[in-house]
């Protein structure tokens, strides 16, 4: 005998992270889920945001990682909110453990919370957190057809960022055929192309961050 | 490896919509291309999630489902060769809504009346 069913096998994940975007909602803080490679620069673009929006934003920040504190203990510096999230093997964060990251936040006091999602371009994707909206980040250094690699990471990000361009004289990428990839795959998606380390192009995203913080 | 925390997340699924009088025979899911999930690496995940439970020696069939896209500027639906490529074949804007082949979805269960 068969039994019919059609249902989402991460449903519960998607109610969690309803519940997720109705406490951020109710708290009044806007939140992006930030994913990107191992290694693309995703602590490093957030210290130097943190650095850049002290005393004018509230930001909290939820740092996911397979394991290990050192992420937080690098934010901490910068930023008193945050909480640490090991997923202790797990490639991705899911809804349920960013509740728990966000259990520990005063939220009533702040503007935005980032989540600073486990290195990897592929499994996060897929899970809804409660963001409000998403951010993919490349870089330069692992290459300009990451982009046509993970067509899904194209697909589903508000935003789009390409990091450490200020290693572009010294690897090769064809910066051109980058832009040109993620045109084939969506042409209303923004990039911003950027460099934390020189601070280039960062002024657009602060740009971006502070706007959505203040919608 | 979200291969574990999907099928963990079916098994429990299929526990929730299998009858307490069934045995369960088999499970068919569909899997979205975009999805980058390996199907042997689920299935032996399956079969370790149900290794020992009233679930052991159900067989998990899972259907792949490839891209399929709608543009936004012109509605005309299209079946991508290249999920690297979403140009619309008509119009030539690059603007696709994912119709199907995104997301994990639980489609039947095939079980036994004991």
């Amino acid at each position: 005998m068969k039994i019919r069913v059609v249902e989402n096998v991460l449903k519960l994940n998607d109610e969690v992270a309803a519940l997720n975007r109705a406490r951020l909602a109710e708290a009044g803080v806007r939140c992006v889920n930030l994913i990107g490679s191992a290694g693309c620069g995703k602590t490093t673009l957030l210290l130097a945001t943190l650095s850049t929006l002290s005393g004018e934003l509230a930001i909290g920040v939820i740092a996911g990682d397979i394991a290990t504190t050192r992420d937080a203990e690098r934010i901490a510096r910068h930023c008193p909110e945050v909480v640490q999230v090991n997923t202790g093997g797990g490639c991705h964060l899911d809804a349920n453990q960013v509740r728990q990251g966000l259990a520990g936040l005063p939220l009533e006091d702040l503007d935005l919370v980032f989540i600073e999602n486990v290195g990897n371009l592929i499994c996060p994707v897929g899970f809804d957190l409660g963001q409000d909206a998403s951010v993919g980040a490349f870089s330069v250094p692992e290459g300009d057809d990451k982009p046509a690699k993970h067509p899904r990471v194209v697909l589903e990000s508000d935003l789009l960022l390409l990091s450490k361009t200020d290693l572009l004289p010294y690897v090769p990428f064809d910066l051109e055929g980058f832009r040109e990839s993620i045109r084939m795959l969506r042409e209303d998606v923004p990039l911003l192309e950027l460099s934390a380390a020189t601070g280039a192009g960062l002024a657009n995203w602060i740009r971006w961050v502070t706007e959505l913080a203040r919608t | 490896m979200h291969e574990a925390a999907i099928t963990e997340a079916l098994v429990e699924q299929v526990r929730e919509f299998l009858p307490a009088s069934a045995t369960l025979t088999g499970v068919r899911i569909e899997v979205g291309e975009l999805e980058h999930l390996d199907p042997v690496v689920m299935r032996t995940v399956w079969e370790v999630a149900t290794a020992g439970t009233e679930l052991e020696g159900a067989a998990l069939t899972i259907e792949r489902v490839p891209l399929s896209v709608r543009c936004r500027r012109c509605g005309t639906e299209h079946a991508p060769e290249d999920p690297a490529i979403l140009l619309c074949p008509d119009c030539g804007a690059v603007a696709p809504e994912v119709l199907r082949g995104s997301g994990v979805v639980l489609r039947s269960l095939e079980v036994e009346e004991r």
